[in-house]
């Protein structure tokens, strides 16, 4: 995919890259995109029952079904793919935050960044390179109006097959309806998504931490949660650098070294002055 | 044992005494992540046999305890009762943390949730490198410990309230 933001967008939406790598080739090419009757029946079972509040879907033949609906629908749609699709097993229930980290990618080198007009990028708070601009991310499969989404995968253990749901959450009431009086299953799973992203679920019976201790504060999955160990040290693939033990030139190994060693003494000149401003 | 306290133990009874502790410590086991298994290795199985170094690896509770291998990923959550548990042991008290992310955090150096080392939280007496470390590396900890107690004052260890019988 060539936006390099696609691969820092979410690592438990990855597909969602694929979905946008493979678009333009059915477009291209649509006789040759397999058909999947199976997944299309399942797909028309939430077309006829919600018509035009069905946002949007996505079919990869043989493999999922993705369908995005109004959070109105949310609990219906669930309910829809369990009792009609017997969709009696419910694999997992997420979030996903769609907005590009605001901190940079660390764990990229400073020479992979990109730069505009041949200028040199800036260092928000660490080495690597600067944050994406939020407007060039696009949401995967079934795509997506808002910056956080639900999701949730429903399996039918007769026949093998899936769905996965969508919702948007609009980032001014952050409250999604809860699934556990049809999963009861779905209680953990909403207490992890409520602790991890800070979405609420509506009727659940008890919202409290699960895997954070109790005075825990953020919501760590957010992107811009920020992980304080990476403000003071730089990214240990960054620092480590090593020649390549294929490079024979021996001219060449030194200065790689004393070039990388140069980056990382800015980098770590420039988070320290900012470190100790965000300390005080 | 006020001679111990007062630090004025004569140097053949010091002597006996680290030789008698150190060859029957009671090994308390806190296995946390992957790191456990190696340290089951190294103390539940016949091949690396740890009773043979006078560890006996099998306390009931904390309170029988002279030493606690604090093994895997600590967490934030976990730090609480790494604390209490380090807080029930009676003195003199041992801690070897083993494995990376015991020692500093390892590999995840990063992370929300993870404590980067447990050396915040209570005193560590030897550190046993590696992710994770093999039965040997910690066996070669336990012996390490086991040269610091020979040489050891016992009341430079003696942190407890001195015993009031009422």
């Amino acid at each position: 995919m060539s936006d390099p933001s696609a691969g820092d967008t979410d690592v438990a939406e990855e597909t969602g890259t694929d979905a946008a790598a493979e678009a333009p080739e059915g477009t291209e090419a649509a006789e040759e995109v397999p058909r999947d009757e199976v997944r299309e029946k399942q797909l028309a079972v939430f077309t006829e029952a919600f018509g035009d509040r069905v946002l949007d879907s996505h079919i990869v033949a043989g493999v999922d079904l993705w369908v995005r609906v109004d959070r109105a629908d949310w609990v219906a749609a669930v309910e829809l793919a369990k009792v009609k699709l017997g969709c009696t097993f419910f694999d997992f229930l997420s979030g996903i935050d769609w907005a590009p980290s605001p901190w940079g990618r660390y764990e990229d080198a400073l020479e992979d960044a990109p730069r505009a007009n041949g200028s040199s990028p800036s260092i928000p708070v660490n080495t690597g390179i600067p944050p994406v601009d939020p407007a060039t991310v696009e949401q995967g499969f079934a795509g997506g109006a808002t910056r956080f989404q639900v999701f949730a995968r429903l399996i039918n253990v007769k026949d093998g097959t899936s769905v996965v749901l969508k919702v948007d959450v609009p980032d001014d009431d952050l409250s999604v309806p809860t699934l556990t009086r049809l999963f009861a299953g779905a209680n953990w799973h909403e207490r992890e998504c409520w602790e991890m992203f800070g979405f609420t679920f509506d009727g659940h019976p008890g919202l409290r931490h699960l895997y954070l201790p109790g005075g825990f504060e953020g919501h760590p999955l957010r992107k811009d949660f920020p992980l304080v160990a990476r403000m003071v040290k730089p990214w240990p693939g960054i620092v480590d650098v090593e020649p390549m033990p294929a490079t024979d030139d021996p001219e060449a190994a030194p200065d790689e070294e004393t070039a990388a060693g140069d980056a990382v003494e800015a980098a770590t000149e420039d988070q320290a002055s900012t470190g100790e401003e965000g300390t005080q | 044992m006020g001679l111990v306290e007062s630090g004025k133990l004569p140097k053949s009874l010091t002597t006996l005494l680290n030789l008698s502790r150190r060859y029957s410590m009671w090994c308390y086991q806190w296995g946390l992540a992957c790191c456990a298994i190696e340290m089951g290795a190294a103390f539940a199985g016949p091949r690396y046999d740890v009773m043979r170094l006078g560890v006996i690896p099998l306390p009931a509770s904390p309170r029988q305890a002279d030493l606690v291998v604090i093994s895997g990923t600590v967490t934030d959550k976990m730090a609480v009762s790494i604390k209490r548990l380090y807080e029930q042991m009676p003195d003199p008290k041992y801690v070897i943390s083993m494995g990376s992310c015991t020692n500093c955090g390892g590999p995840y150096w990063d992370s929300y949730s993870v404590t980067k080392g447990v050396d915040q939280i209570v005193p560590v007496d030897v550190y046993v490198p590696g992710c994770p470390p093999r039965p040997e590396a910690l066996l070669e900890g336990i012996v390490l410990l086991q040269q610091k107690i020979r040489h050891e004052d016992p009341a430079t260890r003696w942190r407890g309230d001195p015993i009031v019988v009422q």
